[in-house]
């Protein structure tokens, strides 16, 4: 997206010579601790006739949505920065209006000025990318004469002996940040080990946004890292989050806060199953452990209907469908596809499906009716090495299923005839999360032992 | 075009007619407006709103720290006022003072400068938004209602010195509550001092609605002892022909008067606040359309032929001008040295050393 702001950004550098000048309508802080913001919403058009007073677009500022007012009137001429646009850092044109009577058809676009918010004066505002560590030509900061220095930039120069002079000033109207005096050290750090390479300019993502970001940036305490130089001592760094995880975070931090889990754990023999799964290999079929307890679950979801129910807002609304959700990981973020009227398909074909659908995940190609609409979800971390765990409920279903590894343990076998006589069991732990309101604890427990019955008696499952 | 005009009842215009309270007759109905004159008001008050306007914006590009008291919508009450009393008379206001520190003679650039801090501001960039002073000017002053007794203060200087000059002394609906008003309309009154006590009513004190904050909302009949008049504040010849006659009242040794100008502000209290969470936008936005002071003196010249459209235009346009050209040197100003810190503490003094922050420190100040 940021990426996309910057190409129309950098297109405009033909300035149409009869145009009406325009009005500029620059990125406001509309809260005394705003940054930068994003654009949620346009609430004019081009074209449209603007008087004062009138609300321009709505603003998402670090605390809330407000919305931005205009004080001229006039007609909106051209919108600059796009809604959804996010990061737009105080000062930047984001529209261009003209007054009423003139054809804002012809408004003249300023060329993108190398990114100063406004015009001060000219120190380190040049739109060489705030964050370069380049040790080879410290430049001169082009400061005016008395040198401004923040207090902490001033301890950490005097401390090191290091020369005001040799810092660049990325601080509002030249003055030296921690950042910059932070900065300083690290290069002279720098030099002494190794003679002066290229720097590399690494493409961090702070640097994408900045045609976007002007670098008189103000310092964020504690300063950031420099990219390259994660975790220095006494810096953050920030790993942007991508969408799908801000999504996820937002669910789950949903789920785990409005839905009263519950809790219920059991052990299974998978004994049965695993002698099944090696007499169908030998036969070529090729089928796992996770696709014999999905078919489990839907059976047993097919055999007690109460437990295949969603919450409808104030109460459990049963569903007509087995459709389990699967837990895939992805680089981008926990994914779950869908298998489709589990019950009654084969083992076959859920291994088929599931095997589809895990690919397609990991490529990023899910299709939404392919993850949204589930009414039961299972998570296996037992290739992880995990022995049991507990997962977060996706809301609206009511349950998930958390499957650890197998193991072996030593087990009393009670009803041998000749008495108890240990033998080795391959015994796994799941743990249904439920949610409390429409699946208690009594029908959870319920659930879990008919599941463990359809797991241990793998041919219950064809009935 | 024609030169001037009157403007009075006669013609279907009750705009002038004003509330009375303890007086037997008020000011003229009818008034002359020369062309001239109307030109100066309107180029007066576009500049005052284009300033307060970019003031806006600057705040906006964090360029203004700090408080910043907006005061379009009611360039009729500065403009009138200014018009009604002389440059020999005294003012003093409270912190929604932009506007009348522009009447009272300091350009729009020191005014600026001022806000942003710079060396080149009326107060050498030491003072701010509600410290902005000039000769006959004692600002800008922080607290709410602390000025009114400073004001009766002038007065009491004015009546002293006896050149004839009267104190103008503005407060707001929200200050009006105050106990020192009180205090000083009882001392202005027993004196008899030349004291203009103006309330500028914008209806709002911070959020709070004047209906929600005054048992009495009739600000005008407030002094009680004190005669009164309340006058359309939007309309800059009311408050001209209204300040007139409060003038001559204080001039010819009658004592206090009180007026009250009903006007409105289109900003919030302040920068922080949006103005819109005790106000709904159509109310801003109406009165907008039907009373801004601005385009109803605009409305009035052209429909009687006393300027035209181009040269309204042309007005607008200089103005714009002068405040881009404010507004870029407002930024552009060094800002003051540090060594400036403590001088002009006191006035005509010898140098002396000032503490700083701790014992060891010490700072010059010169007078």
């Amino acid at each position: 997206m940021l990426l996309d702001v910057m190409c129309m950004y950098l297109k405009w550098t033909v300035v149409c010579p009869a145009g009406a000048a325009p009005l500029k309508v620059q990125m406001p802080a509309l809260s005394p601790t705003m940054e930068e913001g994003n654009i949620v919403k346009w609430l004019k058009k081009e074209g449209d006739e603007v008087a004062a007073g009138d609300t321009l677009c709505e603003i998402e500022t670090d605390k809330a949505v407000v919305v931005l007012e205009s004080s001229e009137d006039g007609i909106l001429a051209k919108i600059l920065v796009q809604e959804g646009s996010r990061g737009v850092r105080l000062g930047t044109l984001i529209a261009l209006m003209v007054s009423e009577g003139e054809d804002w058809k012809q408004v003249e676009i300023p060329a993108p000025e190398p990114i100063t918010p406004t015009a001060a004066p000219p120190t380190a505002a040049g739109p060489a990318p705030p964050l370069t560590t380049t040790p080879s030509a410290p430049k001169q900061s082009t400061l005016l004469s008395p040198l401004r220095l923040s207090p902490a930039a001033r301890h950490i120069l005097d401390t090191h002996g290091l020369d005001p002079h040799l810092a660049k000033a990325t601080g509002p109207r030249g003055l030296i940040t921690k950042e910059d005096a932070l900065k300083l050290l690290n290069q002279r750090d720098e030099r002494r080990p190794a003679p002066p390479a290229a720097a590399v300019t690494s493409p961090a993502p702070v640097t994408v946004s900045a045609p976007i970001a002007p670098s008189t940036g103000r310092p964020t305490f504690p300063p950031l890292s420099v990219p390259g130089k994660p975790g220095m001592p006494g810096t953050f760094t920030e790993i942007p989050a991508s969408n799908v995880r801000r999504v996820i975070a937002q669910r789950l931090t949903q789920s785990k806060s409005t839905i009263p889990h519950a809790y219920a754990s059991v052990d299974c023999d998978l004994g049965p199953v695993m002698k099944l799964r090696k007499q169908l290999a030998t036969e070529d079929i090729k089928v796992s452990v996770n696709d014999f307890i999905i078919k489990a679950a839907a059976v047993s979801l097919r055999e007690m209907p109460e437990v295949n129910v969603m919450w409808s807002g104030d109460g459990p609304q049963a569903l007509d469908y087995i459709n389990i959700s699967i837990a895939v990981a992805t680089p981008r973020g926990l994914i779950t596809p869908i298998i489709k009227d589990a019950a009654s398909k084969g083992l076959q074909e859920i291994a088929a499906t599931a095997k589809a659908l895990a690919k397609k995940a990991r490529d990023g190609k899910l299709l939404p009716e392919e993850y949204q609409g589930g009414s039961f979800s299972i998570s296996n971390l037992g290739m992880f090495g995990i022995s049991e765990f507990s997962a977060v409920i996706n809301p609206p279903q009511a349950c998930i299923l958390a499957v650890g590894g197998t193991r072996a343990e030593l087990r009393m076998a009670p009803h041998n005839p000749d008495g108890p006589v240990l033998h080795t069991q391959q015994l796994m732990t799941v743990t249904l999360s439920s949610d409390g309101r429409l699946v208690d604890d009594e029908l959870a427990s319920r659930f879990l032992e008919k599941f463990r019955t359809n797991l241990e008696q793998p041919q219950r499952a064809s009935l | 075009l024609v030169s001037c005009f009157t403007v009075g009842q006669h013609n279907g215009l009750q705009h002038l007619r004003c509330d009375l309270h303890r007086l037997d007759e008020g000011p003229s109905v009818q008034t002359v407006l020369t062309r001239e004159d109307g030109l100066r008001y309107y180029r007066t008050m576009q500049t005052m709103r284009r300033m307060e306007l970019k003031a806006d914006q600057l705040y906006k590009q964090k360029i203004i720290r700090g408080f910043c008291h907006l005061y379009d919508g009611q360039e009729a009450c500065a403009v009138g006022i200014e018009a009604g009393i002389s440059p020999t008379d005294h003012l003093i206001t409270a912190y929604r003072s932009h506007g009348y520190t522009y009447t009272r003679g300091v350009s729009v650039k020191e005014i600026m400068a001022e806000l942003t801090g710079r060396s080149g501001g009326v107060a050498k960039g030491k003072g701010g938004s509600m410290h902005m002073y000039a000769k006959n000017f004692y600002g800008g002053n922080g607290i709410v209602g602390a000025q009114v007794p400073l004001g009766a203060g002038v007065a009491l200087a004015c009546q002293y010195q006896g050149k004839n000059e009267v104190c103008v002394t503005l407060y707001g609906d929200g200050a009006a509550n105050q106990g020192q008003i009180f205090e000083s309309f009882n001392m202005a009154a027993l004196w008899k001092l030349p004291c203009i006590f103006i309330c500028e009513n914008n209806k709002y004190g911070m959020g709070t609605s004047v209906e929600r904050a005054s048992a009495s909302t009739d600000y005008y009949k407030r002094g009680d002892y004190i005669p009164g008049l309340r006058v359309d504040g939007m309309d800059v010849l009311s408050v001209r022909e209204a300040t007139r006659f409060a003038a001559d009242y204080c001039r010819s040794g009658k004592g206090p008067i009180l007026m009250e100008l009903q006007t409105y502000r289109y900003h919030g209290h302040s920068m922080s606040d949006p103005g819109v969470s005790y106000r709904t936008r159509e109310e801003i936005q109406e009165i907008r359309s039907k009373s801004d002071p601005i385009t109803m003196l605009k409305d009035c010249m052209i429909s009687r032929n006393m300027a035209s459209l181009e040269e309204i235009k042309d007005i607008d346009a200089t103005v714009r001008k002068e405040i881009e050209e404010a507004a870029q040197f407002a930024t552009s100003d060094p800002e003051p040295p540090l060594e400036d810190l403590c001088k002009h503490i006191f006035y005509n003094d010898a140098p002396l050393e000032v503490r700083g922050t701790h014992p060891w420190m010490r700072l010059k100040s010169i007078s």
